[in-house]
């Protein structure tokens, strides 16, 4: 409810102003008035359960709570009587009764405190350390103000084996107060209620339904419930002993194309953690598991490649930065445009992005520079184009009436969309899910159209045929669909009359090779002034890539080749003469019809084994799994910084939060476009006198539309419109359906920064491990006679390949799911499957066989 | 339906009563309430059955409700023909078969087990008293239980032939001012405990705009001891849900909801067919007798939570959600089940309308004291010779209720506990007291859903106040702090008293975190919990203190302080208690006094227990508390 008018009211003697309908203890809260709390939370409703907040108000009986009562005009508060102030203790002593408290009443804290920095396991004299909050801890806050220093009450300890079997973060329930903020933030913000109350009186505890773990319970790890905690009870694994942080930085979640805004603390010059900023506008406070977890392990990970290195006589080895670009250098000197190839991945910033096109176009004088994006990018590159001009907000989610979404799973991947979707839901707005496969987003939908796999383009073009032609004979696509006329007539019903439509297509169904009705309908429905779309996209930056020409066939200025404006422009600011030819994509390089001499791979290894070339130049964070010439370690986005463009087309800062490193241990990372800079320069070639990412920040912002100047990077909503004639896209159409056996269909896996598969670093996605296998139904597995983990082959014609077995009943009966990595570094494992990841068709027909049978 | 298929309808129910009340061949009446069938009622009727083929006699069999003396339960009635009741008490199988046999064959009234004939006096003769002047339900004035156990409960004609559903005609006839002035002016006060004028609340609901409202029965009654609501479903489904459709009309309510314990499974199936009864004859359902009023009721089943008896914890349990009581305001009047406004009333309250609109506020008022209107039922159980189900005007004194109705104790009393684990424990100064709200709230209990629990001198109260603080502490939802983390504190330190570990500074403690716990919790059963504790702290801290600085137990009851004994000069040597002993503390030949090794006994009781009963034993143990010479 919007609602301006302010109410004056007195705390104290002190008289405030407030909003009207605001309750007391936010009306304190604004005017920086403390009232100790430990169960309310801005974000939440109110709870009562503390006790704390009790305040007393002229006119009324007793000690009302502020955090349930109303602020009214002209109320009288106080908020520290004396009667009051020993209820608050009283209260606390209850509550420090039942949790751990040395820490908190010790008479040795002062000396003890500084020296107890990290979990002992060898032998100490002094000093406790079982709380991994000590000193952010809102009960010690609590207990400072009222001045508790001894205990009356007997201690009892609660006996709760602390719960660790969970990736990402444990859970000692003994340092819990039961304030219920976890279990109202899953409830209410997340909407997935994965949390509750469990039993009751003082054996009450949290949990899940029914003492399942987390993973079992639907949990999606995104840490809000972290978030949180007034305690230490639940604390993320990988930082919980950290301690108190020395500061912070607010950036941008390197993972995908939301774009959250993160505040990533440190601690003696390290990353400690991630956390949702609080009122950001992207995100509103939320994160997914791997923004808000995954970023440590990914950058500090031990396998991390951190100097340049080299083949030298057949040996690996190191090298020197000078050595390295001048290897690099000597390499690239005089080839000619079709005998070098750069693959770029959409995760790298806009500066390394323009600075590698720049690199291409001008040093290597050709537009042979391709970004892996494309692979994950079904419809072609103008379709995309044509998305991007249409406004995509994703906070108006939140505001729909009708939500359709598409071939959308958001348990772990885009979970903000997710979380955006269920607030729709609980405002009253109606969901159809069209999806093959079981979604996270099912249990939610009021129409789960399951569809026959790879034909939720069908069935989309069938709604929107209904929905905008009054298409009356829609026999062809329900047969094709497998869904029946009932529940589609019961789609159209919700659908129909809307003012307003909300399109959310997920990342995963662009990939099939007959997207021609996808591709088609989506596109129609772009036409459409009240629909609104939101297409999902792997790759962070892909927008960014796209905007700032990482493709042969895009300028800088996301305008297509050909454009002679902007060839003129570029020419006149680069002082060369723009390449003219088509340029080596990734399609090219992986089908084999080119094979470039040197290839130099920016993050991206799309490749399971090397690729064909005479000269391999890898420049990412880690090495890949084959062998490579030329190695040149990048900085990950801890290390440096750069702008990211998101999905709504936002340029939104990533400054990082760690010292550029230099040293033997930590090695000599470098960020890309220092790297490329100086192969540059070392080339004699001009224009990369860049110091630093801001440098370039500043060409883009003078080359392409929407861009800004550095220092004035605004993370408020700002599509880069941009005018261009868009070439027509031609999508692909073929129709290969399944006679019998099994239809593998495989799907692109959404866990990869630059050219790995972060699922290899992070242990907490290896015990989730959500990509790896053959998944496959259960009464599928019953008829092959395998269970869970078992090898299984499958042959489609002379490909084949093994994987094991994953038995998950949201998948179809007769399917066979597949996850195809954008990244295949430290996924050695899965070259088993390469045969078929260059499968033609997807979906395809194959014989699923268990090993050795 | 319409009025006049109604009244059509309850023509041919007058009828059907007349003919049972003239009956051509004998009928006999069972009690078979659930106390009824927990004191073996089924298999007496079975028997009955047995011995009324035996010998021949075509007879019919009722089930009827609980009609109040529990302790003579299981109740038999025989009506003779065209005559009234008798009432035959404590009615096993072998007894069953010795009174049909006398009653039909010897065509005499067996005194075996009489209490009392139903008709007026002289029916049968001097020597077969009246059941209406037996000491237990003389005194006693029956309104909201005016037809337990007369009726059967399955007939919606015998509640129609006893002017059932005339209140509800004439309500739906009015607008709902009319009643809900009526309800005002007969100062009916909430049943449920907190003692709230109804009219009141059903007002505050009905000055809320909304589209949908709610009208929930509170029938989740969880008292340790209470059995009033359950006797009065079982007894007399009709008049609750009577009452249910009237308040439903009057707040504007087009759905109600009866919540019941799912341990209350008799009261439920009676209360599943009164309702489909209900809307066979159009009572419930679209358009009831053509006023344009709808109501649907449905049944929800506790899952056996104390708290879902608070009002805001109960709509979180309809809801589907943990029964969790949320703080007010908003109050469920105006925000209640799915946020809509919601009256939910106590069955005792809702069985009491039907009465006050049949036959005035005037007739109402004419009952009970100058600030608390009416009657109220109470579930008199303890250590008091009659037991059961009563009802007494407002103001009643405890000490009527307890030795007038009660019949007194087999020992001396101590003590008497209102309004169950919420309730205050009340000494002897308190028995000339009238029983209202505001009484027992000014003496620190509460008059609570109507449980009395009477005490007598073997009873420790400190021991009591654990049990009690116990079950709070068990039942709490764990939600706030006082009352999860308080209670237990308040548990424990009872437990170091009882155990003779207790110091003076506990009873200090005691008071302090009382006291703060009723300040600080967040719902009724919080804030009351304290209760048993408090008031006897402040009318039995003698024996606080007898077991602190004493260490004794003057009740004998506290394991930790007392010593088994054998009495030389009483023991007959008879081994029974040799037998029990399961540690083999006893020992002694026969006929001789035996000997009891303090080292070896753990105090089970058993030795106890089997020479107080044992024919020849002669009540030869004691248990002793303390120096005591």
């Amino acid at each position: 409810m919007a609602n301006n008018s302010k109410i004056k009211l007195t705390f104290n003697t002190r008289e405030v102003e407030a909003p009207e309908g605001v309750t007391v203890l936010r009306a304190a809260e604004l005017n920086d008035i403390y009232i100790p709390t430990l169960c309310s939370h801005k974000d939440l409703s109110p709870f009562g359960g503390c006790r704390l907040c009790i305040v007393e108000i002229e006119g009324m009986r007793g000690y009302p709570l502020s955090c349930s009562t109303i602020a009214d005009d002209g109320m009288v508060v106080l908020t520290e009587t004396e009667a009051i102030r020993e209820i608050r203790t009283e209260l606390v002593q209850l509550i420090l009764s039942e949790h751990p408290s040395s820490c908190l009443i010790c008479k040795e804290a002062d000396e003890c405190k500084p020296f107890t920095k990290t979990v002992r396991k060898s032998g100490v004299t002094t000093g406790c350390r079982y709380c991994p909050n000590d000193g952010q801890c809102e009960l010690q806050d609590v207990v400072n103000y009222l001045g508790i220093t001894e205990l009356s009450y007997p201690v009892i300890y609660k006996e709760h084996e602390p719960e660790r079997m969970d990736p990402f973060f444990d859970r000692d329930y003994n340092l819990c107060i039961l304030c219920g903020r976890c279990i109202r933030m899953c409830q209410e913000v997340r909407g997935t209620s994965v949390l509750a109350f469990n039993f009751r009186g003082n054996k009450t505890r949290v949990g899940t339904a029914f003492g399942r773990n987390h993973i079992e319970a639907g949990c999606e790890f995104c840490g809000a419930c972290i978030n949180v905690c007034p305690t230490g009870a639940l604390a993320e694994k990988a930082s919980k002993w950290d301690g108190i942080p020395d500061g912070s930085v607010i950036a941008t979640c390197p993972y995908c194309a939301i774009g959250c805004q993160l505040e990533l603390f440190h601690k003696d010059g390290w990353f400690s953690k991630a956390v949702p900023v609080h009122d950001s506008e992207v995100n509103d406070g939320q994160a997914c598991l791997k923004g808000r977890f995954c970023m440590g392990e990914v950058s500090h990970h031990f396998e991390r490649a951190r100097k340049p290195m080299a083949r030298i006589d057949g040996y690996w080895k190191e090298q020197l930065w000078d050595e390295a670009i001048e290897k690099a250098a000597e390499k690239l000197k005089d080839l000619k445009p079709d005998e070098f190839a750069m693959l770029i991945s959409p995760d790298c910033t806009n500066e390394s992005l323009f600075t590698a096109q720049k690199f291409v176009r001008t040093v290597m004088q050709s537009n042979s520079i391709d970004s892996t994006a494309r692979s994950s990018l079904g419809g072609g590159l103008p379709f995309w184009e044509r998305m991007f001009q249409k406004p995509i907000k994703i906070q108006e989610i939140k505001k729909a009436k009708t939500i359709l979404a598409i071939g959308l799973d958001t348990r772990f991947n885009f979970s903000i969309i997710g979380v955006e979707i269920r607030k729709a839901i609980k405002a009253g707005a109606r969901l159809v899910t069209i999806n093959s496969r079981r979604s996270n987003l099912a249990q939610y939908s009021h129409c789960w159209l399951q569809v026959e796999p790879a034909t939720e383009g069908i069935m989309l073009d069938a709604l929107v045929k209904s929905l905008f032609n009054n298409a009356t004979d829609l026999k062809k696509e329900l047969k094709l669909s497998g869904v029946k006329k009932e529940k589609l007539a019961d789609a159209l019903e919700l659908l129909k009359g809307q003012d307003d439509l909300m399109v959310i297509v997920g990342p995963r169904i662009f990939s099939y090779t007959d997207n021609a009705d996808l591709i088609s309908s989506i596109t129609e429905l772009s036409k459409k002034d009240n629909v609104s779309i939101i297409p999902l996209y792997y790759g962070t930056n892909t927008r960014g890539a796209i905007d700032l020409g990482a493709f042969p066939e895009i300028l800088p200025g996301a305008v297509f080749k050909g454009d002679e404006k902007t060839t003129k422009k570029l020419e006149s600011a680069w002082k060369v003469k723009f390449p003219k030819d088509d340029g080596i994509t990734i399609d090219k390089i992986q089908a084999g019809e080119c094979r470039p001499k040197v290839l130099y791979l920016v993050g991206a290894v799309p490749f399971a084994q090397r690729p064909d070339c005479d000269y391999l130049i890898v420049q990412d964070i880690y090495e890949p799994d084959f062998d490579v010439d030329l190695y040149l370690p990048a900085t990950s986005f801890l290390e440096s910084s750069g702008t990211l463009v998101n999905m709504e087309g936002r340029v939104q800062d990533a400054p990082g939060v760690e010292k550029l490193p230099d040293s033997v241990m930590y090695g000599r990372a470098r960020p890309d476009w220092w790297i490329l800079s100086q192969i540059a320069k070392q080339l004699d070639v001009a224009g990369f006198d860049y110091e630093s990412s801001d440098n370039v920040l500043d060409e883009i912002s003078d080359l392409a539309d929407g861009f800004p100047k550095s220092g004035r990077i605004h993370r408020k909503m700002d599509t880069l419109r941009v005018e261009t004639v868009l070439p027509e896209t031609v999508p692909v159409s073929a129709k290969p359906r399944k006679k019998s056996g099994f239809l593998l269909v495989m799907q692109p896996g959404g866990y990869s920064y630059r050219g790995v598969d972060i699922t290899s670093k992070v242990e907490g996605l290896q015990i989730l491990n959500p990509e790896e296998g053959f998944h496959l139904n259960s009464e599928d597995a019953k008829e092959l006679g395998i269970t869970e983990g078992e090898k299984l082959i499958v042959t489609a014609g002379d490909k084949s390949g093994t994987a094991c077995a994953r038995i998950e009943d949201e998948i179809p009966k007769g399917a066979i799911y597949l996850f195809k990595p954008l990244a295949f570094g430290g996924l050695k494992d899965r070259c088993d499957l390469e045969q078929l990841f260059r499968l033609e068709t997807n979906p395809c027909p194959v014989e699923v066989k268990k090993v050795g049978v | 339906m319409s009025k006049t298929a109604l009244n059509k309808r309850r023509k041919t129910a007058e009828i059907k009563w007349k003919s049972l009340e003239e009956n051509k061949k004998p009928i006999l009446f069972f009690g078979a309430a659930t106390c009824g069938n927990a004191a073996g009622a089924q298999e007496t009727i079975k028997a009955a059955k047995k011995t009324l083929k035996e010998i021949g006699v075509d007879a019919d069999i009722i089930e009827v409700g609980c009609i109040g003396p529990c302790y003579l339960e299981p109740l038999m009635d025989i009506k003779p023909p065209g005559k009234p009741r008798i009432c035959f008490s404590n009615v096993n199988e072998e007894k069953s078969e010795k009174i049909i046999k006398r009653f039909f064959l010897k065509d005499e009234i067996p005194k075996l087990g009489l209490v009392g004939h139903f008709g007026d006096n002289g029916d049968y003769g001097e020597d077969i008293p009246r059941f209406y002047d037996h000491p237990m339900i003389k005194p006693q004035v029956r309104i909201v239980l005016r037809n337990c156990g007369i009726i059967d409960p399955s007939e919606i004609d015998h509640y129609l032939a006893r002017d059932g559903y005339v209140a509800l005609e004439s309500v739906l006839s009015k607008p709902w001012e009319e009643t809900l002035d009526l309800i005002k002016q007969s100062g009916l006060r909430g049943r449920g405990g907190a003692g709230f004028p109804t009219w009141k609340k059903w007002k505050f609901c009905r000055d809320v705009e909304s589209d949908q409202k709610y009208m929930i029965c509170n029938a989740d009654e969880g008292d340790p001891g209470a059995f009033m609501n359950r006797s009065l479903i079982e007894g007399d489904p009709h008049a609750v849900l009577e009452g249910l459709v009237i308040a439903a009309y009057t707040i504007g309510a087009s759905k109600a909801y009866i919540y019941i314990r799912a341990e209350y499974p008799l009261a439920i199936s009676r209360l599943e067919k009164a309702i489909s009864q209900m809307e066979e004859l159009g009572l419930i359902g679209e358009n009831i007798l053509g006023s344009g009023f709808n109501l649907e009721i449905k049944i929800k089943e506790g899952a056996g939570a104390f708290v879902c008896g608070e009002e805001t914890a109960l709509i979180a349990s309809i809801e589907g959600n943990r029964g969790m009581p949320r703080t007010r305001p908003p109050f469920p009047a105006v925000a209640g089940l799915w946020g809509k406004p919601t009256i939910i009333n106590n069955v005792e309250t809702l069985g009491t309308i039907a009465n006050i609109i049949r036959r005035g506020a005037d007739w109402y008022t004419d009952f009970g004291t100058e600030a608390c209107k009416g009657t109220k039922t109470f579930s008199l159980v303890g250590r008091v010779r009659r037991t059961g189900l009563i009802e007494v005007p407002m103001g009643t004194t405890l000490r009527k209720i307890i030795f007038d109705i009660g019949g007194g104790l087999f020992k001396p009393f101590k003590a008497v506990q209102t309004g169950g684990p919420s309730g205050g424990c009340l000494s002897e100064e308190f028995l000339d007291m009238p029983v209202d709200y505001e009484n027992l709230a000014k003496v620190g209990s509460i008059m609570g859903s109507g449980g009395i629990i009477v005490l007598d001198k073997d009873t420790c109260v400190v021991d009591l106040a654990k049990y009690f603080l116990k079950f709070t502490q068990q039942e709490s939802c764990g939600k706030c702090v006082p009352c999860r983390v308080g209670t237990r504190h308040l548990v424990n330190i009872l437990e170091k008293i009882t155990k003779g570990e207790g110091e003076l500074s506990d009873l200090e403690k005691l008071e302090k975190l009382g006291e703060s716990i009723k300040r600080s919790a967040l719902c009724g059963l919080g804030q009351t919990a304290p209760n048993p504790v408090l008031s006897t702290l402040k009318y039995f801290r003698d024996e606080y203190l007898a077991h602190i600085i004493d260490k004794r137990c003057p009740a004998a009851v506290c394991r930790d302080l007392v010593v088994f004994r054998i009495i030389p000069e009483k023991c007959t040597g008879c081994q029974s208690c040799v037998k029990v002993c399961p540690t083999g503390a006893i020992t002694g030949p026969r006929s001789e006094p035996h000997n009891l090794d303090e080292s070896k006994c753990i105090k089970c009781r058993a030795c106890y227990e089997v020479c107080r009963f044992d024919a020849i034993a002669g009540d030869a143990i004691e248990i002793v508390s303390g120096k005591q010479e």
